[in-house]
């Protein structure tokens, strides 16, 4: 046996770790934990690896990019010097206006305002389903990521950590058919469950048809799914249908935007009210300088005043129209209902004859 | 170690030689272990292919072949008024069940939390469906908020809590500020004891049932049967394919005898007033409006009803749970006069000209029974004497006419029994008589207690339909159909009582005389063009001694009654108000008033062409 195991050595080791594998293979399949352990292993392992190339190829493309800025810039600058004092204003301008384009400094800049207590992770590649959409990311337990925590960029939500590796993540995008999120409209606060569906949108769900939801309104995260606080952008409408029995609302999600890269796992989060003003801009590092003409544009797109926090519509029935119909009725006839002195009401008074006078202090109802 | 030297020296020359030699050894292991890191990385590569890349494709095919059933719950019935408009809805709403085959105990309070939910009642709930089959989901939470489904749909998935279905089922919308809440009543989740009863034995846990009122009532005609599908889910619990399914069948709609109209003019009448308000229409039975005040908002019930909300309701002295038009047992007080003096002329006690002077008091058995009235009436008789509710007069009726006859005539009415409409819970009342007191209190009837039957006090008492019951029939010469919420439902064979024609005219001309003579109590129920009979009651609550001797308060104060019919001839509608501790009948009246003028204000719109009706009201 032994001179066996000598005579064929390497041939030895390779059968052992084989049936290594399938030992390991045969705790997975058997085991009922959640966490794989030779998955933990593959992932831990080819992290690094992952890693180093995901490391290499950004590290060349950012020199490829650089390289070609760089006879942007010299070009630019040649043409610049012929153009004196406004050139040089210009380009100034300009590269103030590229250096906040960084994403990774409009992204920290996002990190030290959010409330929310946030680290920066790289995705370094995806995985694949029918309908899936996961992304990996370099960041995990070590880093103090965990399980359902919210992952966003300062564009809006991104998607939830769903699985935990010690150094790395995989994150469920919003376009997953299996993400939900609670979310809320920004003007008239109608309370929704953002979808994702495969593809590039989302759909907003649960929302009744009596619900008013306005094209190019902005949703935000409701606080209420227990995975994203609330006040992140989530995506603008696009699209919005009276269904069969809801809205059929199509939102097209802020958080994709810029592409996705770098983003941010939400560790601590903290709940923040839903901006009163129209959505923010979600390009502020390629904002062009205004226009000096035009005063109208609004920073976002959206355009027109904040509105007015509007209640939520409650399905009526024919009961309380025809209730609300005497009330109004009686308001217009100076009717007090029960008393004597007035005799009784003309029912058949057409409401728009009679000048709605004050109301009567409305009664306690018992 | 081998040296060149030694290495060409050893050159080898044949197939065992070559075999041999070392170099060729070497070179074999190294071409071996380049194979073998070829190899490693190979599975590398699978490995990070088959459990990093595609991870989620297989596990969703590995999870592809799971069959589920999923109940396709059924709607309710909706309840319509007579006109066919929606009193009762229904709207799409969500619950949430608990799926105990995969249910992991450490997300009970994560789950609890999320759903706002206590999670000790959620784990005795288990317990308590420990015996049932682990594959039947509990339900935990109905009419879920838009929150509580983002919370479910964000967290439902095999990764998180793969305890939690969610179920689409039609929820009840009711009217809101309790409009006709005691005759709809509310449903509720079939409780535990229900489902132990062999009247709830068809239903399971999470099943709703009517509970109160006409849901209760018409529980098994307003109840669909649900259906289900079995459906192919992946792990995420996203359906993928649709094996079969049995579609639910909705429950039958309930067409109601309520008229809206009336019952919107009746509920603004008694807004902010304890007590009741009966319609019918005396020549069906037909309940035309039924309302109780204080009410209750059945849409908190509609779910289940939050434990702070109940402690409220069943807490507030007003005790809005209570139906008072077919469940407060009160005096009557002179409301009752109408029913005296019609006994006192069909036994021939007294006839039409029987005259009694008013002194303001008189005297029977050794006690001083007052009138109403500061000062006296002077002489009376029977039309003079309902006019002005002259107590003394039916002291000296009630007297003559006697106790059991009275009853008799009271019982014929409909008083002292169950009138039989379709609700539940109603109340008999009281008719006291000779016998009646024997078998309650073995005890003899004095006859001075017949001097305060008489005007409507001592132990009888009545319901608001009750009151309306009796006087419709009386307004109808004798005729008595049962009162009914649901239309084209047969009441049965009417009541009738051979009365003399004559004697009820005299009484029915001292109801008109009420309302549309000088003096009468209730002038504030006229309304010009139509004829309306009506009487006041003011029923006290203590004794003239007691309220002497304490600080009476708002509750010790007497109630307000008052009954009308119209038109004197062929009546088509009854009206009962009941408004607690108003002290004077007379309040009543325009609470009366309004509700008949809302009936022939309509009538009339329907005269009008359906343009002009449409420009004027909701239909």
């Amino acid at each position: 046996m032994e001179y066996l195991l000598n005579r064929y050595r390497t041939l030895s080791v390779l059968l052992l770790a084989i049936l290594a594998q399938l030992v390991l293979l045969a705790y997975q399949v058997k085991s009922n934990g959640e966490v794989r352990l030779i998955r933990v292993w593959a992932v831990t392992a080819v992290t690094p690896l992952a890693r180093a190339i995901e490391s290499t190829r950004g590290a060349v493309s950012r020199f490829f990019s650089d390289y070609f800025v760089l006879l942007d810039v010299r070009e630019e600058n040649k043409r610049l010097k012929k153009e004196l004092d406004r050139v040089n204003m210009d380009n100034q301008y300009l590269r103030s206006e590229l250096d906040t384009a960084d994403r990774a400094k409009s992204l920290a800049i996002f990190q030290s305002r959010s409330p929310s207590k946030t680290i920066a992770a790289h995705i370094i590649g995806n995985t694949t389903g029918s309908g899936a959409k996961t992304v990996i990311v370099d960041r995990g337990s070590a880093s103090g990521v965990q399980k359902e925590m919210a992952v966003i960029t300062p564009d809006g939500i991104v998607g939830k950590v769903v699985d935990v590796y010690p150094t790395a993540s995989f994150v469920l995008l919003a376009t997953d058919p299996s993400f939900a999120a609670g979310v809320i409209s920004q003007k008239n606060r109608v309370h929704g469950t953002l979808k994702g569906q495969g593809g590039t949108k989302v759909i907003v769900d649960y929302v009744q048809n009596e619900e008013n939801v306005e094209p190019g309104e902005w949703f935000y995260t409701s606080g209420d799914d227990g995975i994203f606080p609330k006040g992140l952008p989530a995506g603008e409408v696009t699209s919005v249908h009276p269904g069969k029995s809801k809205k059929e609302i199509i939102l097209s999600p802020s958080g994709f935007q810029n592409g996705l890269e770098e983003v941010l796992i939400i560790i601590e989060g903290v709940h923040a009210p839903i901006p009163e003003l129209p959505a923010p801009h979600q390009q502020i590092h390629v904002q062009p300088p205004p226009p000096p003409e035009t005063s109208s544009a609004q920073p976002g797109g959206a355009s027109g005043p904040p509105a007015a926090t509007a209640p939520p519509a409650v399905p009526l029935s024919d009961a309380d129209r025809i209730l609300d119909r005497y009330r109004q009725l009686g308001i217009a006839e100076k009717h007090e209902w029960g008393v004597r002195g007035r005799g009784a009401p003309d029912f058949n008074l057409p409401l728009d004859a009679a000048k709605p006078a004050e109301a009567p202090k409305p009664k306690q109802n018992q | 170690m081998l040296t060149p030297i030694e290495t060409e020296r050893q050159v080898p020359e044949t197939p065992r030689q070559l075999r041999d030699d070392t170099r060729f050894a070497l070179g074999r292991i190294v071409v071996f272990q380049y194979l073998a890191v070829a190899i490693f990385l190979l599975l590398i590569s699978g490995f990070w292919i088959l459990q990093v890349r595609e991870h989620a494709a297989n596990d969703e095919l590995a999870e592809r072949n799971r069959v589920k059933t999923v109940p396709l719950l059924a709607p309710r019935g909706k309840m319509l008024d007579r006109d066919g408009r929606v009193i009762v809805d229904n709207h799409l709403a969500w619950e949430v069940r608990l799926g105990r085959e995969n249910l992991k105990p450490e997300h009970i309070d994560a789950i609890a939390a999320g759903l706002h939910l206590d999670p000790e009642e959620i784990r005795a709930k288990l317990r308590r469906f420990a015996s049932r089959p682990s594959y039947v989901p509990i339900t935990i939470k109905q009419e879920l908020t838009p929150g509580e489904l983002a919370f479910v749909e964000a967290h439902r998935d095999a990764q998180t809590f793969p305890e939690l279905e969610l179920i689409q089922h039609e929820g009840r919308l009711y009217p809101r500020n309790g409009l006709a809440a005691h005759v709809i009543g509310y449903v509720g989740e079939v409780s535990e004891q229900e489902l132990d009863s062999p009247e709830f034995a068809k239903y399971s846990q999470g099943d709703m049932v009517g509970k109160f009122g006409l849901e209760r009532q018409y529980n098994d005609t307003l109840i669909g049967i649900d259906g289900q599908k079995r459906v192919v889910v992946d792990s995420l619990g996203r359906e993928r394919q649709v094996l079969d399914d049995v579609e639910p069948t909705p429950g039958h709609n309930l067409q109601l005898t309520l008229d809206l109209d009336l019952q919107a003019v009746a509920e603004l009448g008694m807004e902010g007033r304890r007590g009741a308000v009966v319609a019918l229409d005396p020549r069906s039975g037909e309940v035309l409006a039924m309302v109780s005040r204080p009410a209750f908002d059945p849409n908190l019930f509609a779910t289940r009803i939050r434990a702070d909300d109940w402690k409220n309701l069943t807490s507030d002295p007003g005790n809005p749970l209570l139906n008072r038009a077919i469940q407060a047992q009160l005096a009557p007080g002179s409301t009752f006069k109408p029913i005296v003096a019609l006994a006192a002329l069909e036994s021939g006690a007294i006839d039409e000209n029987y005259t009694v002077r008013c002194g303001g008091s008189a005297v029977w058995y050794g006690r001083v029974f007052k009138c109403w009235v500061k000062g006296a009436h002077g002489p009376m008789n029977v039309h003079t004497g309902l006019v002005h509710s002259c107590d003394v007069y039916f002291y000296n009726i009630g007297n003559k006419t006697g106790i059991d006859t009275i009853a008799e005539y009271a019982e014929m009415a409909g008083y002292g029994h169950k009138t039989g409409i379709d609700l539940p819970g109603e109340a008999e009342g009281v008719v006291p008589s000779t016998k009646w007191k024997l078998r309650n209190f073995r005890e003899k009837w004095y006859a001075g207690e017949t001097i305060s039957v008489a005007i409507g006090q001592g132990a009888l008492t009545v319901t608001p339909l009750q009151l309306a019951y009796a006087i419709g029939g009386l307004a109808m010469h004798g005729v008595w159909y049962r009162p009914h919420l649901v239309k084209g439902e047969d009441p049965g064979p009417p009541r009738r009582a051979n009365l003399n024609p004559a004697n009820v005219d005299r009484v029915l001309d001292g109801m008109y005389g009420v309302v549309n003579e000088a003096g009468g109590t209730g002038v504030s129920a006229a309304i010009p063009g139509i004829p309306i009979c009506g009487k006041t009651g003011s029923a006290q609550r203590i004794s003239n001694q007691l309220a002497k001797s304490v600080k009476a308060t708002k509750e010790m104060k007497d109630n307000s009654w008052f009954v009308a019919f119209a038109p004197r001839q062929n009546p088509e509608i009854v009206v009962a108000v009941l408004w607690e501790n108003a002290e004077h009948g007379n309040l009543s009246a325009p609470i009366a008033r309004d509700v008949i003028k809302a009936y022939f204000d309509k009538k009339a719109r329907q005269t009008m062409p359906k343009t002009q009706q449409m420009a004027l009201f909701v239909h």
